[in-house]
Formats: structure tokens, C-alpha cells, sequence
């Protein structure tokens, strides 16, 4: 029987030795550039929920020998992107790329070992005896095991004996880790650098500043950190990490290719296990599922500012630096730097003090209905200008905005911040003021004509710059008793309310049809 | 019972020995009863596979079972074709071998109860007859009645056999009547799911010089359950029409995530590509043959070129009486031709190109990706690749006056912010000037646009070098 198997084995390993298989070694330099979620807008990432994706790219040694042979590359990020891979390095190019999705788990084991030899093994449970014994297996591992033995027909683990298979090979095509592999062909025998470059999901990256607003309320300092997080069980040691902003087109459906190569679960299955005590059914309890694995990515988004704050004082030496890339822009950490699995790295972004900002006041008003007074939004507007003290691309991220009192630091405001250019106009979301407040009323409201009438009050002893603008929604201007500016589809009215008093806006719309 | 041990190790070691004869499934020791197997592939996740194998066929009726087709084979669209052998009847089995199964299947039946003593590991066999399995198994032992384990203590059941028409993995047989004994190839071809293939290409572009090195691969997937050894592959770029689709016993079909075909292309080309064509579909051959394992992704590489013409464009739209707050990004867009003359010079199968420009250090980095459809040689793309940070656009109505019952003076102001170091041309449209009535006007316009269409008009504004442009026009419209 063993000669017969063996030939058999022969037979099945026969047309593989006209291609050498190859395995590369294990990266000697990687590189990691991670591009944001494109679809979760605009500002801070979420660490438990990593949509974003990275390009990892993996310089590895090779021997090949003359001839045709496959090189295989073990130990790829689970949320590798197969199609996306690029192999260059190689003297004689690559003919084939495959992908191998099946891994070694007890599962596959079972199933690719369908209708081979294994043996079973029992133990008594008084004497502690090892018996062992041949088997065939006869079912498939979508459920249950059914083995033919020396003695008949049994199913595994059905006679509540410590019963276990044990088996002679792996069989083939299982491997431990996710596993790459190219097909080429070697004019000459050689060791070649490869270089494995490749698209990977279950990262994130986004900016994360922090605003602090000088006592004398006139100049921020504005720093950032590049927080990098790995959701990945891939491990990156001493590598060049890089981010890419902006906005890179994705049209196919990355979770789905990057989905983690299959492993089995295996769930043995017996045939009905009711006794006389059982029934009814419901009279047993059914244990408690295990509880979810402990949020450790949330733990640490919730712990990271403390550290983040404590280490504002002194600005980080290393910054990551900025280049174009294309109509993109990419931020390059100077030194190598460890991407670690579930993990989350901030490098220090940019650092600009003494940013001179205007604080104003805003709200977007419909004018279809009455309204009481209301407390409007604040805003810090900034000049992204050489000359105002930026003058650099900002990535979009969170902003945390603080107000120095003193020893103190007070929190302002959580916000966000979308990408904004050099040039453009940068407004940071600073809470609301209970102190400046808008009401509306409608003395006119007809099919036709609408007249409205816009209060402002400043409660403050500072002149309040306000800005309102109107949404009319296709309505037309009839009159209006200040000068009305175009914003996008609305009107905006830009006023300044001196300090403890009032303005007002008394303006009329007609319907266009 | 030893008797039937002995049968048994004897088949397995027939089978062993002579694994091309391997057709019972039930002993499925030899690596893959396929034979000359042969596999077309559409995009639309459906495949044709065609398997000649050769098989003693017995003279007379004789029932021949195939394993190793696909998992989901679709058994209706089975034909069988062997010299000297008609068709009787086909089947396709799917009635799977599990523990429950054999114990309902052996009701009525004796089988080997062997107890293990907990305190003294003493072993005790007995026959019981098995009365009924409803919740429980009930067993008849001697005169006695007895709820198989119900103490809790341990007890393993032995059955002589396992019972016909349960298998290991699903099954398809014919029934034939043959006039003759013998060995001779039977051929066998059905369609099946969890096939596909689709395109995924490679651009390296460089926009200063204005060039394009594009690598071609087509990619298979399997999912169909079913490895294809030593396989002759053909793949036809198109989806061919599929009513139906017939019953599923088996696995529900996973579909490749496809994406309705993007407006990429933006003039058809009319050249003919030098490849092999069936009908108006394209056919990529697959050089040897290969071996599509189950659940692998492969790919094989159909196209690379180096040096191809290309033009980093950017495009912006702003919908009918549509402005925005804040100023948007316009679109990156890289246009490039297929056609034999400065461009790929080849068809392209459908899939996802995927755009790569090197940084500063010389690195290749991913700047985005688009979808393209079947696209015919000599065709001109435009394929966005992502937002441009630096350029933006900011639209304004400016004022909209009412000339008339059903006549409308609109005031458009389009501003164009550049942060970019060099130059750039916004290619800026106004779409949506065919809503309602197709009766509209430009009165007047800062820059001379070009009316693109009925629906929109484009203007191509040059930006300067970290500048701005503002283009302001006046429409009038019935609405």
C-alpha cells in the first residue's frame, strides 16, 4: 500500500519538475506610502474602521536558476491587492502572476485530504492507552468528518472519546502565510534584486492639527502630526514610510480584492445528540458566544492626544517633507521609521507660529420661516499666504483648536479641515457664540413675496465681523437694504456689528414664476 | 466485515495504481480524473469547459460517473459525446455524506456499538439496531431500548458500509448504451459560474514628458470550486447574453463586483486589432497550457507598451444653476490613444488601469485608477485619475433676471485658482443647457467657448503658474 501511495505521489508531483520553484527571501528593504479613505470625507480618521489602503513596495533577494521557474514571495499583507502587483527585477520579465488564496488551516488540511490515508488516533480515558489506526476519509469538511476505518464506517468525534486525525503530508498548494507567485524564465543563473510593489488595504492616514490661539486672540500657532495606522498583520520594520494627499481616483472595489485569503473553520457536526434529560430542547443552555476581542485600536485613538499634547513644547526634529506627485501631494518621513500590525504612528507634519487669523462669525439662513434669536457659528479664517504665515499645501484632517489662558490651555473646538492649497482661503469650524446671535422675521410671506427682515446682535465689547449667507433657493432680489454679494447659488451679507449694539437687514424676494 | 475491509483496501489500491481509471467517486484517491480539458471563459462570470477523457465503457447499459467538474457546474447544459455510446439519461447528485445523514440512512439497520468503561478502559461491543433518529438515536439492544449516549459516557458506533448515493462532493453521471467494449475517449462540456476574467493594466506615466508605459494582464479568477489541471484557455472579451442560468444546487454563485462601463472613451476607434476574433467578439489565447487552481487569482501578461504619446489634462463641470462655496477641485484627467499610430495599437479588454508616476527618489507611487470598457483599437481615452489638489475652480451665479414669460438671463462667474509651479489649461464645462428646451444662448463671454454639445458648452482656460483666471458668461435660457 505505501508503494502503491508512493508511486501515486510520484505521479502527482511529476509534471511540477519541469519548473523550479524558487522561494525569495524575506524583505530586505520595504517602502510604505498610505493613502487616505476616500470615502469617509473630510477630517480625522477612525482607527477601528481602516478603509483607506497603502502601496507597499518590497525589495527581496533571488537565486534563480536557469530555465523556467516560479519564485514565490511568502509573508505579503494579508489585504494584498493581487491585481495590482507589479514584479520588476527580473532578468527574464514575468509571464504569469498567481495568487493562492488557499492557506494551511485544519480545515483545508481535512479537505485536501479527501479520500487520502490519515491515521486516527484515540486514547483511553481510564488506562491513558494510545491506539492508532488507519482511515480513509469519505466527507468533504462542510460539516462533518465520516471515516472509513479498519473496522467500518464511524464519524470523528462522535463517540465523545478524545479521538484526533493525524496526517502524513500537507498536501499541496497550502501554504502557511498569504502567498504571491510569478512565473519567469532565467537566461542565465543568477541572484537578482526583485522588487514586489503592490496595492494593500486596511490602512489610513490623516493630518491632525492642533490650533493654538495666542491670549491676545489675533495670531495661532498651527501644528499637525502625520498619523499613519496599520489595521494590517503585516509588520514593516525600519521602512520608508510615505503619504499621499489629495484625492486619487478608485473605481473598483478594493475591500473585496484585498478580502483575506480563505481559512477555513472547521465545525465538526454529529448526528442528533438528544437524550431523555434533553427534552424540551430550550431545558439546556447553550453557553455564551465568547466575547468580541477587546478594541484595542480604540483604546488607543482615545489615548493618543495625551500624548500628542504633552509633546507640542518641544517640536519634533524630524518632519516629514513635501513633494508633488503629479497633481498629488506626498509627505516623505526623512528616517526609517517601524510600521507595526495594529498600529497607529505620528510624525510631525508641519509647524507654523504666529499665524495671524480674523475671527468672524457665520450662518446660512433659508428665509421660509420665522426665527427666534440664535447663538451663530465662529470661525478662524486664515490667508494660506507666504506672507500670512503658511503658505504650504495642508492636508485634510482634524482640528483641535485651543485657547492659551495663562498657565492653561482651554479646548475650543473639535473640527475638521478639508484640503486646502496655497492660496486659498482656510476657515477652521470654532464653536458657536451664545454672545452674537441672529433672528429672522418674515413680515411679508405670500405665493409671490417674501419680505424679510435679519438681526443681528453683538453681545460682546469687540466689533463682531458676521457673515450670513441667503440661501433663496431660485427666489429673485426685489430690494434689499444693504449690498448683497453672490456666494456659490446664495447671497451673502457681510456686515461688521460694533461692539453692544445691533445691525439689521431688511431685504425682499420675489417668486421667479 | 472483513470481507468488505479486504474489497475495499483492494479497490483503493487499483485505484492507486491505475489513477486515470478512476471513476468511482466514492474512492476519489487519484489526483484529478480530468482529462483534456479545455476552458472558454466570458467576462460575465460564465465559462465553457470542455473535458475529453478517455474511459472503459462497458458494452451494454453502464453507468459512468464524472468527478472533478466544476463544483457549480450548471448540469443542465451537460452534453456527452463518446464513439459508439448514446445517452440515456443524466444525473447530477448532490446528496452529501455527513455523520446525521448516515445515521438516518442506517435506520433500521445493525451496527457496532463499542463502550469504553470510564474507570477501567474496558471496551464492550454489542449490535443494536437502530430504531429511529429524530432529535436522538434510539437503539434496540437484545430486548432493550436504550437512547444512544444517553448517560454521557462515551460510545462509538461502527457501520459496515457507507450507504450508496452519498458522496463526498457532488456528482454528475450519465447512463449509456453502449454496442461495444471498450476504452475511448468521451468527451464532456457543460457551462459553468465562478469563472471570470477581466483586464487589469499598468500605466507608468510621466507628465513632464508627456509618455505612458502601459503593461497589459489579463486576470482569472476561480471560484467555481474546481481546479482545472493542465488546462488549454481562451478568454473572449465580451459577455455573451445569459437567460436564465438554470438551477444552482450547489454554492450560490459569488459575481465579480463589475462597474457599469465609465464614460472614458471619448472617440470609438475603427481600427482592427491583430488578434484572433470570433463573431465581434475578441479572443485572448492563453500561450500553453496552464493549471487554474480553485480560489487563485492569475495573471498572464497580453500587452506592454513603452512610450506612448499622453497629455495630463484637467476637467471641470459645473451643473445648471449649480454654484459652489467653497472652490472645488477640477478633475486629473490623462488622455491617450489606442490606435496603431502614436498609441497602444491593440484592443483593449475590459478592466481597471491603474496609474503610476514616480516621486522625487525615483519610486513608482499610485496617483489612481479608472475602469475602461471593451475598447476598439484606434480609440481616443480620457481617463480621470483623481482630483488635483492644486487647481480649483469656484462657481457663482451671479445674478439671474427674469426677461420675459419663458425667457431667462443668467450671469455665470467661474473662478480658477492654480497652485501648481507651472502652467496649466482647465478644460471648464457648463453642462445641463438642454434642460427643458433646447433653445439656449450665450450672449456673452469672457473667454470664446466651444459648445461641446445640445446639453453643454466647454471653454479652455489657460491658468498661469501659481495664478488665477475668472471666466464670467451670460446665458439666456427659457428656464
Amino acid at each position: 500500500m505505501r508503494a502503491a501511495l508512493a508511486s501515486l505521489f510520484a505521479l502527482v508531483s511529476a509534471p511540477a519538475l519541469a519548473q523550479s520553484v524558487v522561494m525569495s527571501g524575506a524583505p530586505v528593504s520595504t517602502s510604505v506610502t498610505v493613502y487616505r479613505d476616500m470615502g469617509r470625507g473630510d477630517g480625522a480618521m477612525n482607527p477601528s474602521w481602516l478603509n483607506g489602503y497603502a502601496l507597499i513596495s518590497e525589495k527581496r533577494r533571488v537565486s534563480l536558476p536557469v530555465g523556467e521557474s516560479v519564485v514565490r514571495f511568502e509573508g505579503v499583507a494579508d489585504g494584498m491587492i493581487a491585481v495590482s502587483a507589479v514584479v520588476s527585477g527580473l532578468p527574464g520579465g514575468v509571464e504569469e502572476k498567481n495568487r493562492d488564496a488557499r492557506l494551511l488551516s485544519p480545515a483545508s488540511l481535512l479537505d485536501g485530504s479527501l479520500g487520502n490515508r490519515v491515521h486516527i488516533r484515540r486514547t483511553n480515558p481510564a488506562t491513558g492507552k494510545v491506539s492508532e489506526g488507519d482511515a480513509i476519509i469519505r466527507s468533504g469538511s462542510g460539516g462533518a468528518v465520516v471515516l472509513q476505518t479498519q473496522e467500518g464506517v464511524e464519524a470523528l468525534r462522535c463517540s465523545g472519546l478524545p479521538e484526533s486525525l493525524v496526517y502524513d503530508a500537507v498536501p499541496e498548494g497550502l501554504s502557511a502565510k498569504p502567498t504571491f507567485s510569478v512565473h519567469t524564465t532565467t537566461p542565465q543563473a543568477t541572484t537578482a534584486e526583485v522588487t514586489l510593489t503592490y496595492l494593500a488595504t486596511g490602512f489610513d492616514w490623516s493630518a491632525a492639527y492642533v490650533a493654538k490661539v495666542a491670549e491676545d486672540g489675533k495670531t495661532l500657532d498651527l501644528s499637525a502630526w502625520l498619523t499613519v495606522a496599520n489595521g494590517n498583520g503585516a509588520d514593516y520594520q525600519g521602512t520608508q514610510l510615505l503619504a499621499v494627499a489629495g484625492k486619487p481616483n478608485q473605481t473598483s472595489d478594493f475591500r473585496a480584492l484585498g478580502a483575506k485569503p480563505e481559512a477555513l473553520s472547521l465545525a465538526l457536526q454529529c448526528w442528533p445528540m438528544d437524550g431523555t434529560s434533553t427534552y424540551p430542547g430550550w431545558g439546556l443552555q447553550t453557553p455564551p458566544p465568547p466575547p468580541p476581542p477587546s478594541p484595542v485600536m480604540y483604546e488607543m485613538a482615545v489615548s493618543a492626544p495625551a500624548p500628542m499634547l504633552a509633546r507640542m513644547d518641544k517640536a519634533g526634529s524630524i518632519v516629514a517633507q513635501q513633494e508633488d506627485l503629479g497633481d498629488l501631494k506626498l509627505y516623505r518621513v526623512p528616517v526609517p521609521v517601524d510600521v507595526v500590525p495594529n498600529g497607529q504612528k505620528q510624525v510631525r507634519l508641519l509647524n507654523r507660529a504666529s499665524v495671524p487669523f480674523t475671527r468672524l462669525y457665520t450662518a446660512t439662513v433659508s428665509p421660509w420661516e420665522s426665527r427666534p434669536s440664535q447663538p451663530i457659528g465662529i470661525k478662524l479664517r486664515m490667508q494660506n499666504k507666504a506672507k500670512d504665515g503658511l503658505g504650504l499645501p495642508l492636508p485634510s484632517g482634524g482640528v483641535v483648536v485651543m485657547q492659551r489662558r495663562g498657565e492653561a490651555e482651554l479646548l475650543l473646538a473639535d473640527s475638521s479641515l478639508a484640503d486646502k492649497a496655497v492660496g486659498e482661503k482656510v476657515e477652521i469650524d470654532a464653536g458657536q457664540s451664545d454672545q452674537v446671535r441672529l433672528a429672522q422675521e418674515l413680515t411679508v410671506n405670500t405665493a409671490n413675496e417674501r419680505r424679510i427682515s435679519l438681526i443681528l446682535t453683538n453681545g460682546t465689547d469687540q466689533p463682531a465681523p458676521v457673515e450670513i449667507s441667503l440661501d433663496i433657493g431660485g427666489w429673485l432680489v426685489s430690494s434689499s437694504s444693504s449690498k448683497l454679494a453672490a456666494k456659490g447659488t446664495n447671497k451673502l451679507w457681510s456686515v461688521t456689528v460694533p461692539a453692544n449694539r445691533t445691525a439689521q437687514l431688511v431685504y425682499a424676494l420675489r417668486n421667479p414664476h | 466485515m472483513k470481507q468488505f475491509l479486504l474489497a475495499g483496501a483492494g479497490i483503493s489500491l487499483a485505484l492507486a495504481a491505475a489513477p486515470s481509471g478512476a471513476q468511482d467517486s466514492a474512492n476519489p484517491v487519484a489526483p484529478s480524473a480530468q482529462g483534456d480539458v479545455s476552458v472558454t471563459i466570458y467576462n460575465n462570470n460564465l465559462a465553457l469547459v470542455q473535458d475529453v477523457r478517455n474511459l472503459p465503457i462497458a458494452q451494454g447499459i453502464s453507468r459512468i460517473e464524472f468527478p472533478d467538474v466544476s463544483a457549480q457546474i450548471r448540469a443542465e447544459t451537460l452534453s456527452f459525446a463518446a464513439p459508439g455510446a448514446a445517452i440515456i439519461e443524466q444525473n447530477f447528485d448532490y446528496d452529501l455524506l455527513s455523520p446525521d445523514k448516515l445515521m438516518e440512512k442506517a435506520v433500521g439497520q445493525v451496527v457496532t456499538i463499542v463502550r469504553t468503561n470510564p474507570a477501567t478502559g474496558a471496551e464492550t461491543r454489542e449490535q443494536a439496531r437502530v430504531l429511529a433518529v429524530n432529535g436522538g438515536v434510539v437503539l434496540q439492544i437484545g430486548n432493550r431500548i436504550e437512547v444512544l449516549r444517553d448517560d454521557g459516557l462515551p460510545v462509538r458506533v461502527i457501520f459496515d458500509k457507507v450507504p450508496p448515493n452519498l458522496r463526498a462532493k457532488p456528482t454528475l453521471s450519465v447512463k449509456v448504451d453502449s454496442d461495444r467494449a471498450g476504452t475511448r475517449p468521451a468527451s464532456i462540456r457543460y457551462l459553468t459560474p465562478g469563472l471570470g476574467w477581466n483586464a487589469d493594466y499598468v500605466a507608468l506615466f510621466d507628465s513632464k514628458a508627456g509618455r505612458i508605459d502601459v503593461q497589459g494582464w489579463v486576470t482569472l479568477t476561480n471560484t467555481s470550486g474546481t481546479t482545472y489541471t493542465n488546462a488549454n484557455t481562451l478568454l473572449v472579451a465580451g459577455a455573451v447574453n445569459q437567460n436564465g442560468g438554470g438551477v444552482r444546487p450547489y454554492e450560490s454563485i459569488r459575481r465579480p463586483y463589475a462597474p457599469p462601463p465609465p464614460p472614458s472613451m471619448i472617440r470609438a476607434g475603427t481600427e482592427s486589432a491583430n488578434r484572433e476574433r470570433l463573431g465581434d467578439f475578441y479572443l485572448y489565447p492563453i500561450s500553453g497550457r496552464t493549471t487554474i487552481a480553485t480560489n487563485q487569482t492569475k495573471q498572464v501578461s497580453f500587452l506592454d507598451v513603452q512610450g506612448v504619446a499622453a497629455q495630463a489634462t484637467y476637467e471641470f463641470t459645473n451643473g445648471w444653476l449649480s454654484g459652489n462655496d467653497e472652490p472645488q477641485s477640477a478633475a486629473s484627467v490623462v488622455k491617450f490613444s489606442t490606435s496603431k499610430q502614436g498609441g497602444l495599437g491593440d484592443a483593449l479588454p475590459a478592466g481597471t488601469v491603474r496609474f503610476y508616476m514616480k516621486d522625487a527618489g525615483g519610486a513608482p507611487q499610485f496617483i489612481g485608477e479608472n475602469g475602461i470598457g471593451h475598447t476598439p483599437m484606434g480609440s481616443s481615452l480620457a481617463l480621470k485619475t483623481g482630483d488635483a489638489f492644486d487647481v480649483k475652480v469656484k462657481a457663482v451665479v451671479e445674478q439671474r433676471q427674469r426677461l420675459g414669460d419663458a425667457k431667462w438671463r443668467t450671469t455665470m462667474r467661474y473662478e480658477l485658482t492654480n497652485a501648481k509651479p507651472e502652467a496649466v489649461t482647465v478644460d471648464l464645462v457648463q453642462s445641463g443647457l438642454d434642460w427643458w428646451w433646447a433653445d439656449t444662448r450665450i450672449t456673452a463671454e469672457s473667454l470664446k467657448s466651444e459648445r461641446k454639445d445640445a446639453n453643454a458648452t466647454v471653454w479652455h482656460v489657460p491658468v498661469a503658474a501659481n495664478g488665477s483666471a475668472t471666466v464670467t458668461a451670460t446665458f439666456e435660457t427659457r428656464y
